[in-house]
């Protein structure tokens, strides 16, 4: 792995990104269903999401989905949890697509 | 269209062990597991209990010869202050009579629990369920539930096939796909879920068994308490936060712990280097939530079984996973699945040892959420965990920075101001669970504190008043 960050002192730089696995070239499938007019821009899927799938454009009021959220989610499903309006759908991606989790 | 007996969406913990259950008794049974294979879509570190020795002592048995295991006899916490400085250490205690509690094959148990990658754990529970006939069906998601008359009758998969099934086991997690398409919940109320970011660090096994030895590892200060679950060549850094008080990016929250020198330190002596990084939804609430309706039953993480004091939720999955198994060999076998019968599932899971869990449920969250989880409290809190450590024999002693009865004094000073704050602290969280203690230590109590009083009284007042008004406060007969 050329990602690894062996010094302690640099541990908080870590990216994501390097550190999770997913299976490649599987079909997800579309299991976020995001429904913008139920949307009242409280923002809390924008702070829960660890990898930024949910961003809040400036002069909208009303989140935005990542359209790479099939490569990039992390499954936690903590999105569709704070989501009080039912704007956010999550099912999880299709079996044996998605994340891996190798020492979980 | 397949019938089954019994469908189980889930193959972690629970969904495995109600499988096992389901085969053993004869139910024709089939569980679904998301990822490839088992063990490969969890996301936890995992603690098995020292009581998993008496509960479940033949997994036990096989638990101990896998390759992640590690032995773990106790836990310390590193106490550390807002500005990231290591405060103190603290660390749980055995005596010889704890390590007797639990005995096993004539070796005492109750000193040893284990930590064990669920990568490691998964599949041999599966395996065993696999072994007793069940069968399992990997990179299949259960999407949503069959339902007739209002009663769940099978499960449907992403591949849109239909398995008909006369019971459903929801093992499906904390976002329970089953729960919510079978209508007992819909998502958890915020206070009721926590989002937990874990790190994985593989390390040099020998550093790890000198530096750590067979211990788990708390990082406890203002910021929140962080886990580090030590594995035979690695380990999980951790936290947890309930979804109505995050206050920072979860991601940012686990880099204030890699911050901290003392970590960093730690990991230099272990050769830590970052392996993985996961995130998962844990339920923490006082109880449990609905756990069954027509045809269909909620276990483990699906129904909210986690503990309400430390959110370890694997041996209450393999217990509900039993009762439900169990439950739905009777409902068969009476011809009555509804929930008639399967409210007995509920009776089950509230008997002891799983029902006691949550008796003091409301107490143990309350707790955390004022303590743990208040980063003004923690701040107070560390301050006065090192000065009872600097009280401790050897800071008074060691301390040059002044006289030593002056320098004494300044400390003890300090915990007098502190006290007050903490006092309100224990009398709102603490004092609540007082029901808790046995009417043999009520006893021992009313005891000590009546012959106390009576020995200071003249010899002419009887004993007996003394004795009936320190027994009625303490709540005895």
């Amino acid at each position: 792995m050329d990602n690894q960050i062996t010094k302690p002192e640099d541990f908080f730089k870590f990216k994501i990104k390097d550190f999770a696995f997913r299976v490649e070239g599987a079909d997800p499938g579309d299991f976020i269903t995001y429904t913008e007019s139920k949307c009242n821009g409280c923002g809390e899927c924008v702070l829960v999401c660890t990898v930024n799938l949910w961003s809040m454009p400036k002069d909208a009021k009303k989140a935005k989905l990542s359209s790479k959220y099939k490569d990039v989610c992390m499954e936690c499903a903590a999105c569709y949890a704070v989501c009080d309006k039912d704007a956010i759908d999550f099912r999880y991606p299709n079996g044996g697509a998605g994340i891996i989790i190798k020492h979980g | 269209m397949a019938k089954y007996d019994v469908a189980i969406a889930g193959a972690g913990p629970g969904g495995s062990y109600a499988a096992k259950t389901a085969a053993e008794l004869g139910l024709k049974t089939v569980f679904f597991e998301r990822s490839r294979k088992v063990g490969e879509k969890n996301a936890s570190g995992c603690g098995l209990g020292q009581r998993w020795w008496r509960d479940f002592p033949e997994i036990m048995e096989k638990v101990e010869k896998l390759p992640s295991y590690r032995d773990i006899h106790s836990c310390i916490f590193k106490i550390v202050d807002e500005d990231d400085n290591l405060v103190t250490t603290i660390s749980t205690t055995k005596t010889k009579k704890d390590a007797e509690r639990i005995m096993y094959k004539g070796i005492p148990r109750a000193m040893s629990g284990t930590s064990i990658y669920r990568c490691d754990l998964d599949p041999l529970l599966a395996d065993l369920a696999c072994e007793a006939g069940a069968e399992l069906r990997t990179s299949t998601l259960v999407t949503d539930v069959m339902k007739e008359n209002g009663r769940v009758t099978g499960l449907v998969t992403d591949k849109g096939e239909k398995i008909e099934a006369d019971i459903v086991i929801g093992a499906d997690g904390a976002h329970s796909i089953v729960a919510i398409k079978s209508g007992i919940r819909k998502r958890w109320r915020k206070d009721q879920i926590t989002l937990i970011p874990q790190i994985d660090f593989k390390c040099n096994e020998q550093r790890l068994d000198d530096v750590i030895g067979p211990a788990e590892w708390v990082w406890f200060g203002p910021f929140c308490g962080a886990y580090q679950v030590n594995f035979r060549d690695g380990f999980h850094l951790g936290l947890g936060q309930w979804l109505d008080i995050w206050a920072l990016k979860p991601a940012d929250m686990i880099k204030r712990v890699l911050k901290i020198p003392a970590f960093q330190a730690m990991c230099r002596a272990v050769d830590a280097e970052m392996r993985e990084y996961q995130i998962h939804m844990l339920p923490w609430m006082e109880k449990p939530g609905k756990s069954y309706a027509d045809g269909v039953m909620l276990i483990g993480d699906a129904g909210g079984f986690p503990c309400p004091l430390e959110g370890e939720g694997v041996w209450h999955a393999c217990f509900t996973g039993k009762y439900a198994a169990e439950t739905a060999a009777e409902a068969i076998s009476n011809g009555d699945p509804t929930t008639r019968t399967l409210q007995k599932y509920e009776a089950k899971w509230r008997q002891p040892p799983l029902g006691l869990e949550y008796e003091y449920g409301k107490e143990f969250v309350a707790l955390w959420k004022n303590s743990a989880f208040n980063p003004e409290f923690m701040k107070k809190m560390v301050q006065f965990l090192g000065e009872l450590q600097w009280l401790n024999f050897p800071s008074p002693i060691f301390d040059w920075s002044d006289d030593h009865m002056s320098s004494f004094n300044d400390h003890l000073g300090h915990v007098l101001d502190l006290l007050p704050e903490l006092s309100e602290f224990a009398e709102k969280y603490v004092i609540p669970m007082k029901r808790g203690i046995s009417d043999t230590n009520r006893e021992k109590i009313a005891n000590m504190i009546s012959g106390s009083i009576s020995a200071k009284l003249p010899g002419f007042i009887p004993d007996w008043p003394v004795k009936s008004i320190v027994r009625k406060k303490l709540g005895l007969k």
